[in-house]
């Protein structure tokens, strides 16, 4: 067996689509991984600003994952 | 003096006859351009009470120091009134080729007075004024009015134009310009075509007066391709401003069903990724390298260029998810010179009051077909419906009743733009005080209410953010006058602009100087609204009531059984009147007024209602 897993539907905004190459899609992440693994683990400039949201609510940093959250990666729009 | 040309061209519609006036520096560091000079003149010239749509009123189109510059990004006017919509100060800028045609030209600013006793437009060129008849396109859209000018003055020319909303006097109708550009977003086509004015074409061959040209050239021009570099590496124009539409929907900010509900399970078909899928074309405004008009094919097949406030109000605030026939709306909004946000809130509020049972009537959210009939009669004031559809959202629920006005989503007459705040108080803020109604170009809070901030937090930060970003984008964008997207968007550093300035007019200004211009403008613009409405009170400064009723709050998703709160919003208010220098009431107190300059306008206020 190996290590347990959760499954987060990581959700990009605007010119993150086209930089990562998907919009929407469900990855699976070892058990106990935080904002930071799943930012770590997909080809975003790290200097970039950023704004994440997890089921739609701001999230800090290290804030640990549940099985079945949405997290959402925007860059910071300031409202045009 | 460089920087301005020091000239300001008087026309008389109702004489035909012209002049041109001259400022000095005084005048000219003391309100600088665009709004400030629109709002100064307003102020001096305007009898208090008088009919926005008589002759009395003026119509002001005006230009910053840096404006027509090669620079980042320097081609927007500014157009002014006294609003029919709203009945106070009124203004809007839009990306127009007049900017620096009137410039060159030899004008900062244009006062248009009295009234046209038949439809004419005015060609401006250089110290030429010419009022011409406009039989032919009266009557038409801004589409064909645009391109039956492009073809008699060539399509360099600089051209402002209303469409059958402003003829008719719809009390939202905007000016248009280029290919879906619009501006004066509370009514300010309405006071155009009361002048039975159709449009403005000007052209000039005078040089801008700039202190350092060679500089400022090489300088403007490099930025400019910065600019544009930044934009690239970055990918912001992919979706330009409809990026923001995903987000909303995921944090409960996007306006779905007259902003009765935060999200939407189909947003995703009419987000910016669909929207750039479907791009035939992009648009922009002069000197512009990130342009932002992502255009595409209407359900008739027409070109219509889209930015998130069209596909909000126009798509999920009328439950409508077809991008398509969003396409449509928008292309209809452009064509009658309509504001989208405004028709979008009106027709939105329209079928709220049907499905509350407040009126009758047969349009229901969702039905685009209706929509699209809908917009034409409030374009031409068809009929008792066409007619309660084109006085907004305000007006039309004191006709009808039924406690409807909570439920009309505007603040001080003109509707809120496309985010919807029913949990986020820093942004209700931003829409309650902005000085001409609800328009989020004034301030926008969201995403620091989220990021470094707490989405519930009443606290005195969340009204310093709101006035700090009042003092940049209300303030010096709007003055200068400059799109903000370069610094909002990409982070091109204030301080740029201050060089902009400081090359051009060759004064030695910092950041400090800008932000007295705008508190004196922010004062200035609260004291017309006073002298119009002299028993003022801070009640005005309110959002719509319904964000404040539990009932109102949404059942699921991230701010389920949340609703703003009425007297921690009252606490919100006062933490932004404190740090301003107003009183209670919302009003500037007679030191702040003085410490801005503002001691005549403070007497002259004085007499309506007294000051603290």
């Amino acid at each position: 067996m190996g290590s347990p897993e959760i499954k987060i539907t990581v959700k990009l905004i605007g010119p993150f689509v086209n930089q990562i190459g998907f919009s929407e899609k469900v990855l699976s992440f070892p058990d106990g991984a935080t904002v930071e693994t799943v930012l770590s683990s997909l080809p975003l400039d790290p200097k970039r600003p950023k704004i994440v949201t997890r089921n739609g609510q701001a999230v800090a940093s290290g804030e640990k994952l549940k099985d079945g959250d949405r997290l959402a990666i925007s860059p910071i729009y300031s409202g045009g | 003096m460089y920087g301005w040309t020091g000239n300001i061209l008087r026309i008389n519609l109702t004489n035909r006859t012209h002049k041109v006036e001259h400022f000095d520096e005084e005048f000219a560091r003391k309100w600088v351009g665009g709004r400030g000079f629109a709002l100064k003149i307003l102020w001096d010239e305007l009898k208090p009470g008088i009919d926005p749509l008589g002759p009395e009123n003026k119509l002001i189109v005006a230009v910053g120091p840096i404006a027509g510059v090669p620079a980042p990004n320097t081609g927007k006017t500014v157009v002014a009134a006294k609003s029919p919509l709203t009945g106070g100060y009124g203004d809007g800028n839009l990306g127009t080729r007049v900017t620096e045609q009137m410039r060159k030209a030899g004008y900062d600013a244009i006062i248009i007075e009295g009234k046209s006793d038949s439809p004419i437009y005015l060609y401006i060129e250089d110290d030429k004024v010419e009022y011409l008849p406009a039989d032919e396109i009266w009557g038409r859209g801004t589409y064909d009015t645009h391109n039956w000018l492009y073809k008699k003055y060539g399509k360099g020319a600089g051209v402002l134009s209303i469409g059958q909303g402003g003829e008719n006097m719809n009390l939202y109708a905007m000016v248009r310009s280029l290919e879906g550009r619009a501006g004066g977003r509370p009514g300010i086509g309405a006071v155009m075509g009361s002048k039975k004015l159709k449009a403005i074409v000007i052209k000039g061959s005078k040089p801008i007066p700039v202190a350092d040209p060679e500089g400022m050239r090489k300088l403007g021009l490099e930025d400019l391709r910065k600019v544009g570099e930044i934009d690239k590496k970055t990918g912001w124009s992919i979706q330009g401003t409809t990026g923001v539409l995903a987000w909303c929907n995921e944090v409960a900010a996007l306006p779905v069903h007259n902003m009765r509900k935060t999200h939407h399970p189909e947003a995703w078909r009419i987000d910016g990724e669909r929207l750039n899928n479907a791009r035939v074309a992009t648009y922009g405004c002069p000197n512009c390298t990130m342009r932002c008009g992502i255009t595409i094919l209407d359900r008739e097949g027409r070109e219509s260029e889209l930015d998130y406030e069209n596909i909000g109000m126009l798509g999920s605030n009328l439950d409508i998810f077809e991008l398509d026939q969003v396409a449509s709306l928008n292309y209809l909004c452009d064509d009658y010179g309509l504001d989208t946000i405004s028709a979008g809130g009106t027709l939105a509020f329209y079928a709220d009051a049907i499905e509350q049972g407040a009126i009758k009537g047969d349009f229901r959210f969702g039905d685009a077909e209706m929509a699209k009939k809908l917009l034409g009669m409030a374009a031409r004031r068809e009929g008792e419906v066409g007619n309660l559809l084109a006085d907004g959202s305000l007006r039309m629920a004191r006709q009808i009743g039924h406690n409807s006005e909570a439920y009309a989503m505007q603040v001080k007459g003109l509707e809120i733009s496309a985010y919807n705040c029913k949990f986020i108080p820093g942004m209700a803020l931003a829409f309650g005080t902005s000085p001409i109604g609800a328009h989020h170009k004034e301030s926008w809070v969201i995403t620091y209410e989220l990021k470094q901030s707490q989405r519930d937090s009443y606290g005195p930060e969340k009204a310093a953010k709101v006035i700090e970003l009042q003092r940049i984008r209300g303030g010096l964008f709007e003055f200068i006058v400059a799109c903000r997207f370069p610094w909002i968007e990409l982070g091109w550093e204030l301080e740029h602009y201050a060089e902009y300035f400081n090359k051009t007019t060759g004064l030695n200004w910092t950041l400090d100087d800008f932000w007295k211009v705008a508190d004196r403008i922010y004062a200035l613009m609260k004291f017309f609204w006073v002298r119009e409405f002299p028993f003022w009170d801070r009640t005005r400064d309110y959002p719509p009531m319904i964000w404040f009723d539990p009932k109102n709050a949404d059942t699921e998703g991230p701010i389920a059984g949340k609703y703003l709160e009425l007297d921690k919003y009252n606490q919100l208010l006062d933490y932004y009147y404190e740090q301003r220098g107003w009183d209670k009431r919302g009003i500037p107190t007679r030191k702040t007024a003085e410490a801005l300059g503002l001691k005549q306008e403070a007497d002259e206020v004085e007499k309506f209602t007294r000051l603290e």
